[in-house]
């Protein structure tokens, strides 16, 4: 697992292309290139009521593009790494999904949207569903934000989002991807903190000697994660939480400094993550931090 | 371009304001007077239809003058109108306004969105895949089958099924633009005018009292107008086929059986059928809701076509209908602006029913033929929607032959003594709309598609006069021969 193909779908939201340079130190483990994408929504030039399709309006938005895509490809071509430009009319979502196939790309980057609303939640829909349905690694990118914390509005810029990650593992298969995958970042990452969170919902069946040994399995686990990062040359430290995971995830996250968080994802069918969610999903919702989920 | 837009609207909504306020004035003394909402048709001013031709003449003109204006801001030009009429016609007539503007909204409205929306949302969920390769037998099949489908699925959703497989499978073709001109001649227009289902004017007409199988009277007519199209499609496909010099299909490699995905949704497609029906034969008595009162079986069918959408959503995969480019702008579209259209046709409506004693008597005075309904409902629907204009001469020819008896009376009584003028303001009204990109709703959708796909297609002068007006007005005079005179 290393990435050599990035595909980076914009809307040209404000630190767009901050985020996308931010990504750039990926040259120095395989990065050659990436593919800029912007899909025209089909409602913007399409199904004019009675009127059919607004073709100017999408030769203009096609050329406007272009000509924003242009400028990206000559900061992208100065470091090095190649890239290619793909406009379309769609549908956001499907489109991104469908060319992310195409084109066999190695990571997903998706941006944020500010942290509003009565869910405050730092990912729109177009995002959750991109990250729900995604087969390949997904970024979360959020590259500036501001959110609140102790009652203070705090604006936090993530530019150096390789230099801590936080590798939160359920030591499910997709979070032993993930450890792949950090593994093949190893010239870009500083050093590593290893998480794992013994949740509520198995806490509470388990008596005090049963925990114990949770406990203590749990840490074996961790240790051997922290193995492999080590022998591969990455620092790495382990962390054991206990409660709802979400939180805790978060908590470590802040504790340790972390620039990032990555976890595995599981996909869940549309019931399952109507009802329940899934953890990792909460986390790039609720998470200040860039957060990569590898399915 | 823009701001001379902007200022040329705000002037137009001064005068139309300052000339509606004074419909108020007539219309207080006539309610003063003890005119209930029986009167209004005979003391409604001629100029409170104005709003209506407003209206429908935004719906003709903001598309081809400002298309990007009307793009963004179509919604505040219905609601402009709507407004324009309601406000005036609320003080003008008080209570009897309100229960008019409730009855069509809670009795016409209402249901015609839900049946559109529903046949929308289940035909959306079925999916055409495969490889096909155009040649002129195919293409000609699949026309043939849309208009079949049209009066069963809707006009939308058997367009809305077939277009994007038309356009696949003859990708490799040079001339297209015919195959979607008639596309929209067949599937988006003429297919639907069997069923109430095929087509909105004959919903409206089925709301109103016409019996659901009263429509496949007009079989022989639909059969005639078919043939003839398809015919003539056959016919250019091969010449164009041959011209373009095509010994064989191109064979990329990529041969994938033709296969329907989500044919569960035929299921769902047989509730709305199964429902419309059972609400045009079962009585099961009223409900007044907010005072309009309305049939059980109306509102159990409503319940029952909302409920097949649920389903149909439920069940079939996103990306099926991601696949099929699913979207809910369309009907969104549709759900906006015919709330202006309904809202705005009321006074029209109520003065065509007056018959000779409403403002509108010498127009009933001028329509007397079948001929005559044939054609003008027709000219009339090809450049406003049809929908409205049906209902438009549905109430003139009532007004003319049973002046204030009540509507689902004059309906059955049309039906038994006067069928054929019913069969030429539905045919007019139905075959008619393929006229003009604005005559009926798939048609627009229809060449949105195309043009998004890749297919040039005429401007809306181009289709009109290269296109429409020889082809379809042959086939029309051939129609008013056999049937109409």
């Amino acid at each position: 697992m290393k990435i050599e193909k990035i595909l980076f779908p914009t809307k040209f939201r404000e630190f767009a292309f901050e985020a996308l340079e931010s990504l750039l130190v990926l040259k120095d483990v395989g990065l050659r290139e990436v593919v800029l994408h912007y899909v025209i929504p089909r409602e913007e030039v399409g199904f004019v009521p009675y009127g059919g399709y607004l073709k100017d309006e999408e030769e203009r938005l096609r050329e406007e593009t272009r000509i924003r895509f242009q400028d990206w490809q000559q900061s992208l071509s100065a470091h090095g790494i190649g890239s290619k430009i793909v406009i379309e009319v769609g549908d956001p979502v499907p489109n991104v999904l469908a060319l992310a196939e195409k084109e066999k790309v190695d990571l997903l980057v998706v941006g944020k949207k500010k942290k509003t609303g009565p869910e405050l939640s730092f990912v729109g829909s177009h995002t959750l569903q991109l990250i729900t349905r995604s087969t390949v690694p997904t970024l979360v990118s959020k590259h500036m934000v501001e959110y609140e914390s102790s009652g203070q509005m705090v604006t936090r810029l993530n530019d150096t989002i390789f230099q801590r990650p936080l590798l939160a593992t359920d030591w499910s298969e997709p979070s032993g991807r993930a450890l792949e995958l950090l593994l093949s970042m190893k010239n870009v990452v500083g050093s590593v903190s290893v998480c794992h969170v013994i949740g509520v919902k198995i806490a509470k069946n388990l008596d005090k000697s049963g925990l114990h040994l949770l406990e203590k399995e749990s840490r074996k686990r961790l240790d051997r994660y922290c193995e492999r990062l080590t022998a591969a040359g990455i620092p790495a430290a382990p962390h054991l939480g206990a409660g709802r995971s979400v939180l805790e995830i978060i908590r470590i996250a802040r504790e340790t400094h972390a620039t990032m968080i990555m976890m595995g994802t599981t996909g869940k069918d549309r019931l399952h993550e109507f009802f329940l969610g899934s953890n990792s999903h909460r986390v790039a919702e609720a998470s200040e931090l860039p957060t990569l989920l590898v399915p | 371009m823009r701001k001379s837009i902007m200022r040329t609207s705000e002037t137009i909504i001064t005068a139309f304001t300052a000339a509606l306020a004074s419909l108020a004035l007539p219309a207080a003394a006539c309610a003063a007077g003890g005119g209930g909402h029986a009167d209004m048709g005979v003391s409604l001013p001629l100029y409170s239809v104005l709003p209506f031709a407003g209206m429908l003449l935004s719906i003709a003109l903001f598309p081809l003058l400002a298309p990007k204006f009307w793009h963004h801001h179509f919604g505040k030009v219905s609601a402009f109108w709507a407004v324009v009429l309601v406000v005036p016609l609320v003080l003008g007539y008080q209570g009897a306004a309100v229960y008019e503007i409730l009855h069509i909204v809670l009795a016409d409205y209402v249901p015609f969105i839900i049946l559109l929306g529903s046949l929308y949302t289940v035909s959306g969920g079925i999916l055409l895949k495969g490889t096909l390769r155009g040649t002129p037998a195919l293409n000609t099949g699949i026309l043939a089958i849309g208009t079949i489908l049209a009066s069963w699925m809707g006009t939308t959703g058997a367009a809305m099924l077939l277009i994007r497989p038309l356009l696949r499978a003859n990708a490799h073709r040079q001339n297209r633009t015919f195959m979607v001109v008639f596309f929209i001649f067949l599937v988006a227009n003429v297919g639907g005018s069997l069923t109430p289902l095929g087509d909105p004017p004959l919903f409206l007409g089925f709301l109103r009292g016409v019996p659901f199988f009263w429509t496949f009277h007009l079989l022989p007519h639909m059969l005639v107008a078919a043939g003839i199209l398809l015919t003539l499609y056959y016919l250019l496909d091969r010449h164009y086929y041959r011209r373009e010099g095509i010994t064989a299909a191109p064979d990329d490699g990529a041969q994938e059986p033709i296969r329907i995905e989500g044919s569960y949704n035929f299921i769902f497609l047989a509730g709305i059928v199964g429902a419309v029906l059972m609400s045009g034969m079962a009585k099961w008595g009223d409900i007044s809701i907010l005072g309009i009162h309305r049939g059980v079986q109306d509102v159990v069918r409503d319940g029952l076509l909302v409920l097949m959408a649920i389903l149909s959503l439920a069940v079939t995969p996103r990306t099926l209908r991601e696949a099929n480019a699913f979207t809910w702008f369309p009907i969104q579209e549709v759900a906006i602006l015919f709330i202006g259209i309904f809202l705005t046709m009321i006074p029209c409506l109520k003065i065509l029913q007056a018959g000779s004693q409403g403002e509108l008597g010498f127009l009933i005075a001028a329509v007397r033929e079948p001929l005559h309904y044939f054609w003008i409902t027709g000219i009339l629907s090809a450049f406003l929607d049809n929908a409205p204009t049906y209902l438009t001469f549905l109430s003139t020819a009532m007004g003319g032959f049973y002046p204030g008896v009540a509507e689902s009376e004059a309906v059955m009584l049309l039906i038994e003594e006067n069928p054929l003028y019913l069969l030429a303001i539905s045919a007019g009204a139905v075959f008619f709309g393929a006229l003009t990109y604005i005559g009926n709703a798939p048609n627009f959708m229809v060449r949105s598609i195309a043009e998004e796909a890749g297919t040039p297609m005429p401007t809306f002068f181009g289709y009109l006069f290269k296109y429409s007006a020889p082809i379809l007005g042959s086939v029309f005079v051939v129609i008013s021969i056999i049937f109409f005179i």
